[in-house]
């Protein structure tokens, strides 16, 4: 197996007197979707902070591509890692296609150009995500669900070789969540994307992650291959909550199910 | 960078901006209680001259309204620096109480050191402007962040503050050393001489010039410090790189031409209706529209008293104030 792009060891994190990540390991190799489960505020989005530069790390180490995320300008840093937030901004006073260009800014120099590979970039990102029909809108002027997949078009424009997706789709309906989930696996296979997605979906997680890292308390419950996270006691130890794990007939994904008024914790 | 939607209109939205500019111009060269016709500027322009109405527009309407032009747009394009550093949308050098510290940056360096330190001034005056600036953000910031409202009324706080430092120290001054009060507190491009507005123009330039280096890291600003970190952006160093200038370009107009408010507020609202808020178009758009804008104002106020008592910071107020009202109805509304 090749290196991975992203390596974390004993990555721990301090909010005041609070231990929001307790050694977190982690690997996200080239092409690889792996999905971040865990139950809010058990430290997903702080990691994704961590990972991408954004919080310090409060001890342990973070390797991108093999070198600590300090030895990184801030573009070449943006060019390897992109990340898209859980808040897509409600106002922002500029066209769906003018947001989405704002992903190539690590690839442009200091007059901020747009060029042809540019452009291309952003036509695809537009049409991958579906928002080609709704590239003049005003941001200000769609849904929350399209503007979620247009700050999701912002990071597949960035280009970058690892993408940290935080609940990206919280907002979306079954049809675009599926299709966000295609999305990050066509990224994977096609570009070599180590892909890092946090998500509250146990079932669509199952069917699309080929890692899975459950989180609890800041540290790593479990992680390995769906099968091997998504048990009931696992899912049980973390949410606190019942639930029946078996085999999707159609995929042979596991799915889970919540167990109506079955005791829980 | 605003979209397919400019089309047509977007391509001519720069020729007719460049046209107002230069109209204005040459209607506040005109006008006059000496009337100047357009077709005597041209000569006069062209091949000199030793008349009257040759002398009056080279020697004091060009250079009056040439000064205008500059603080219009300078004071325009740093309301447009403000407002995404802030990402405040009713920022503005006037109202955050930047340009009230100019004001007395400008007036310590004339009252104790020279007061014919006129190529001196604006820098001094630009050292006010970014340590009221800073002064401002530092008071409104909490730890949850700076609130828009907060800023505001940290700002007109400070704004009054050193209003009254300026009436202290123009009151207190031996007569004749500096302008007067009103000149100060309401502005006037009455001091527009050739010399002078040779003396602004680096400024102005330099900070035009910066700004429009950093226009992409302003675009990236409007999604928040987070996403634009993420994207690639030096937060911070694009940051303090915006707010030093925005600072030297309120701050060195201010040392010529007082304190005239609200075109740093209303301009880059109409430039954005005009242009987007891409800043790579948004800024020469602030800027001739401001420097229309000012020079209109200027010339509205010498034709309403040709003897020359109504200060051009009066007229800006008339239009500006009210549009403040409407933008902040609107922006409470929406938060």
């Amino acid at each position: 197996m090749t290196a991975p792009l992203v390596s974390a060891r004993r990555l721990s994190f301090r909010y005041g007197e609070r231990d929001v990540l307790r050694e977190v390991d982690l690997d996200l190799q080239s092409g690889r979707v792996t999905i971040l489960l865990g139950p809010n505020g058990s430290g997903k989005s702080t990691l994704i902070r961590v990972l991408s530069g954004v919080l310090p790390s409060g001890g342990g180490e973070v390797l991108l591509a093999g070198r600590p995320p300090g030895a990184y300008g801030r573009r070449e840093m943006a060019r390897l890692l992109s990340v898209v937030g859980q808040d897509p901004p409600v106002d922002f006073p500029m066209t769906v296609a003018a947001y989405v260009g704002l992903g190539r800014f690590p690839h442009q120099g200091l007059f901020g150009g747009t060029s042809a590979a540019d452009r291309e970039e952003v036509e695809r990102a537009l049409a991958m995500t579906g928002l080609d029909p709704l590239r003049d809108r005003a941001l200000s002027a769609i849904s929350a669900g399209e503007r979620q997949r247009a700050t999701v078009a912002r990071a597949v424009a960035q280009d970058a070789r690892v993408m940290l997706l935080d609940e990206p789709t919280a907002f979306l309906d079954i049809r675009h969540r599926v299709a966000f989930y295609e999305i990050v696996t066509r990224l994977a296979g096609t570009r070599g994307v180590a892909a890092l997605v946090a998500s509250h979906d146990l079932t669509l997680c199952a069917e699309y992650g080929e890692r899975i890292v459950l989180l609890s308390a800041g540290a790593v419950a479990s992680q390995g291959r769906p099968e091997e996270v998504l048990t009931p006691e696992n899912v049980r130890a973390a949410y606190g909550v019942a639930v029946a794990c078996d085999r999707n007939p159609a995929t042979g994904a596991v799915r889970v199910t919540p167990l109506r008024g079955a005791p829980s914790g | 960078m605003t979209g397919g939607a400019a089309g047509k209109r977007g391509r001519l939205v720069f020729p007719a901006l460049v046209a107002a500019f230069l109209g204005a111009l040459a209607l506040s060269a005109a006008t006059g209680p000496v009337a100047i016709p357009f077709r005597k500027m041209a000569d006069a322009l062209l091949h000199g001259g030793d008349d009257t109405p040759a002398r009056v527009l080279l020697s004091l309407r060009l250079p009056r309204a040439l000064l205008g032009a500059l603080v219009g747009g300078a004071l325009a394009s740093s309301g447009v620096a403000f407002q995404a550093l802030l990402r405040n949308p009713l920022a503005d050098p006037y109202i955050l109480g930047v340009s009230g510290g100019a004001a007395v940056g400008a007036l310590t360096v004339a009252l104790f050191l020279s007061a014919d330190a006129s190529s001196g001034l604006p820098f001094f005056a630009f050292v006010g402007a970014a340590l009221s600036a800073l002064a401002v953000f530092l008071l409104a910031r909490r730890k949850s962040g700076v609130s828009p409202e907060r800023l505001i009324l940290m700002g007109v706080v400070v704004g009054a503050f050193l209003n009254a430092v300026i009436m202290l120290m123009v009151t207190l001054s031996p007569p004749g050393k500096i302008p007067g009060a009103l000149y100060w507190l309401m502005g006037d491009l009455g001091l527009g001489t050739p010399r002078r507005v040779a003396a602004l123009f680096p400024y102005v330039a330099l900070g035009v010039a910066v700004l429009l280096l950093l226009s992409r890291g302003l675009d990236l600003l409007l999604l928040g410090d987070q996403a634009a970190f993420q994207t690639g952006l030096s937060v911070e160093r694009v940051k303090t790189a915006t707010y030093l200038t925005a600072s030297l370009l309120a701050g060195s107009v201010v040392a010529v031409s007082g304190l005239i408010g609200f075109v740093g507020l209303i301009v880059p609202h109409g430039a954005r209706v005009m242009v987007g808020s891409g800043h790579r178009r948004l800024l020469p758009a602030a800027f001739l529209l401001g420097g229309a804008f000012l020079v209109l104002s200027d010339t509205v106020a010498r034709a309403a008293s040709p003897a020359g008592e109504l200060p051009v910071g009066a007229v800006t107020a008339l239009a500006g104030a009210p549009f403040f009202l409407y933008l902040l109805r609107r922006n409470g509304g929406r938060s």
